[in-house]
């Protein structure tokens, strides 16, 4: 019975803490600009992490090591600085446009200016990482997340042509007010945006910092395999909705509100504090992620204690590398540069850089000498490898589409 | 000296050809004990190749049975690795390494086998103990 | 049968861990005896780890700024290199066990001595 419980506990923190203001920003905006016809993409980048997220979840149950760990065994020192530089670089700007989110959204709900909210968030953001406990932390946003499937309610409640909506989404074609460069443009930025490299190291670590073993490989799995879908479910209701109800009005969102707009104009005021509510705690949720995987990436890459389970003093480096990438990520929105712009930027490179990070998780969840008899089988190695291929082609067409569509504007 | 100082330093034959550049060190246990470890560590050989990428991978060793796509990537790259005996050295300079002999005559690499030194698959795992 | 291991692909970079459990920095060179005009056989003397030292290692420009940097922001003042002897070395495998505890490695002053600044901070001697 606890196990039942705890497995659903671990399903339900997965559905809630899936989406992030990535995930916000370019659902709503792929769907409102494009109708359903970049849904396939999504679905894609929901396998995608599914496969990726299983593998780190693995890799650290067996080996009792996370994935930025063995990055540098596997790639060298100076690769994977290169790797550390990236991954570092587009994870802090991820930080950055999370707390952005949470600043936005409570912004929305109390009508104060965002920035004003800045520095409070940061420093709550640092609080959690300091003093509470993974577990209760990852439970808590996680589960306040579920608010978020108040949007998959208001799509229900809105009566759409289900037909119709599933023919646009198996038979996507580029609307005529935006050109394929922004198309495709769009379509890596959804990939990024569903494909995070963060949630690879968090998930990785998190699992050393629950200590799992591979007793726990199943109830992984099922949190994974159950919980990512649903969660993605959520991602694609709010592309859903935005389709629905922002496209044909012609709304390009640049603000996180006409996120919301849907779900208030179905469901009212209580529809719009829920989905206020969910947008809180997701992007709230990825900011500790993101907070966490910064000071993860860099200890583990030089080889420094780390990990919340530790006393700060018995991992202090780690806990100032927490503490220096929120007063960065802070002091950049605190430039007052637009949160969804730099939101959009930061999914776009974090596609670019996917394969920095699958790579060697790839290698790692091979190698007999980390994962005794629990490598990789033929079939994953297969679906792997492709996903591997098409996240190359991505990453090198991503600078190019950047340019040649203006950043999606164009 | 330190093992940086002849990682991808570069090797020519007695021809003036390069070879390669050095990837890896082969170590072999001989001599008195030492520590927990057992006899300490004498550099046997070096291991030899054209392109350094892929090299730390592990799929020309036979360690890793990787995707199929990615061995053939990548282990391609080491297959044409030679492995130098040291005795066959005729001179360390900063960064180049003069050998007896041709390319030709180097052979391939042995691999490792199974389980080197002390390794098994549950060792990696560490916990922290308070 | 005597075993072998490729120095760069068990040793380089592997995870230190120092006797009482306490991650202790990565291998981040080996030191060798000096083969010397008679081209002996190098022998392996110890394991060195710290920012200078990767320093050292890494031959991009750019790398060796940032250890650099790393180095002078973690340890001013002090030489970041920390030797470990290799009869100090317990077990080898994915991970290098060491005999002596973390915190006597010069490496692990470095994070000493931000301990003592991160411990001013309320709360940091708790466990989460």
């Amino acid at each position: 019975m606890r196990k039942l419980l705890e497995i659903a506990l671990g399903v339900l923190t997965a559905i809630g803490g899936f989406v992030d203001i990535g995930d916000l920003v370019a659902s709503t905006e792929t769907g409102a600009r494009f109708g359903l016809g970049l849904a396939w993409v999504l679905v894609v980048g929901v396998l995608g992490i599914i496969l990726y997220a299983e593998m780190a979840g693995r890799v650290a149950s067996v080996s009792g090591r996370a994935v930025f760990d063995l990055v540098r065994e596997r790639l060298g020192a100076g690769v994977g600085l290169l790797n550390l530089a990236a991954s570092f670089f587009i994870t802090l700007l991820t930080l950055a446009a999370e707390i952005g989110g949470v600043a936005l959204s409570l912004q929305l709900a109390t009508s104060v200016n965002y920035l004003l909210f800045v520095p409070i968030v940061g420093f709550l953001v640092w609080l959690v990482c300091w003093r509470v406990r993974f577990e209760v932390m990852d439970n808590a946003v996680g589960l306040l997340g579920l608010a978020l499937v108040v949007v998959a309610v208001a799509v229900w409640r809105a009566h759409p042509d289900w037909g119709a909506m599933w023919h646009s989404a198996t038979h996507p074609v580029v609307p005529g007010t935006e050109s394929h460069t922004a198309y495709w443009y769009f379509a890596i930025a959804l990939l990024g945006s569903a494909m995070t490299p963060y949630e690879v190291f968090f998930f990785s670590s998190g699992a050393v910092e629950q200590r799992w073993t591979r007793s726990d490989l199943v109830v992984n799995r099922l949190n994974v395999y159950i919980g990512f879908p649903l969660g993605g479910l959520l991602a694609l209701a709010l592309m859903v909705a935005a389709a629905l109800v922002l496209e044909p009005r012609g709304i390009d969102p640049s603000h996180l509100s006409q996120a919301a707009l849907p779900t208030s104009l179905v469901l009212g005021k209580l529809g719009l504090a829920l989905a206020l509510l969910g947008f809180f705690a997701c992007t709230s949720g990825a900011a500790l992620e993101t907070a966490l995987s910064c000071g993860y990436s860099v200890a583990q890459y030089l080889g420094w204690p780390w990990g919340k389970f530790l006393k700060p003093v018995q991992a202090p480096r780690f806990q100032l590398v927490v503490l220096a990438s929120i007063t960065l990520g802070a002091g950049l929105l605190l430039t007052t540069l637009d949160p969804v712009k730099l939101t959009e930027y930061a999914i776009v490179l974090s596609a670019a850089a996917l394969p920095l990070t699958y790579l060697p998780l790839l290698i790692v969840a091979n190698d007999p000498a980390y994962l005794g008899d629990k490598v990789n089988s033929r079939l994953s190695n297969a679906i792997a490898s492709a996903y591997l291929a098409v996240l190359v082609v991505a990453s090198v067409a991503t600078i190019p589409l950047m340019i040649v569509s203006k950043a999606g504007g164009g | 000296m330190r093992l940086s100082e002849l990682l991808g330093a570069e090797v020519v034959d007695e021809h003036g050809h390069t070879v390669g550049k050095v990837h890896d060190l082969r170590l072999v246990e001989e001599g008195p004990l030492l520590g927990g470890v057992g006899p300490g560590l004498r550099v046997e050989g070096l291991l030899v190749g054209r392109r350094a990428l892929g090299a730390r991978f592990g799929f020309d060793r036979g360690a890793v049975r990787g995707p199929w796509l990615l061995e053939a990537v990548f282990g391609s790259l080491g297959h044409e690795g030679r492995y130098l005996p040291w005795g066959r050295i005729r001179s360390i300079q900063a960064r180049q390494i003069r050998i007896t002999g041709t390319a030709g005559d180097l052979p391939s690499p042995e691999p490792l086998g199974e389980v080197p030194l002390h390794r098994k698959p549950a060792e990696g795992s560490w916990w922290i103990r308070k | 049968m005597a075993r072998r291991l490729d120095a760069a692909l068990e040793l380089l970079d592997r995870q230190l861990i120092g006797n009482g459990g306490t991650l202790a920095g990565k291998v981040d060179d080996l030191e060798l005896t000096d083969p010397g005009g008679n081209l002996e056989p190098p022998r392996v003397t110890a394991i060195l780890t710290g920012p200078a030292v990767l320093a050292g290692r890494l031959h991009t420009p750019v790398g060796r700024w940032l250890a650099r940097v790393a180095a002078r922001l973690l340890a001013p003042g002090q030489d970041q290199l920390s030797r470990v002897p290799f009869d100090q070395v317990e077990a080898v495998g994915a991970s290098i066990r060491l005999r002596v505890a973390a915190g006597q490695l010069d490496a692990g002053a470095g994070e000493a001595r931000v301990g003592r600044l991160v411990g001013r901070i309320p709360g940091a001697g708790d466990a989460a």
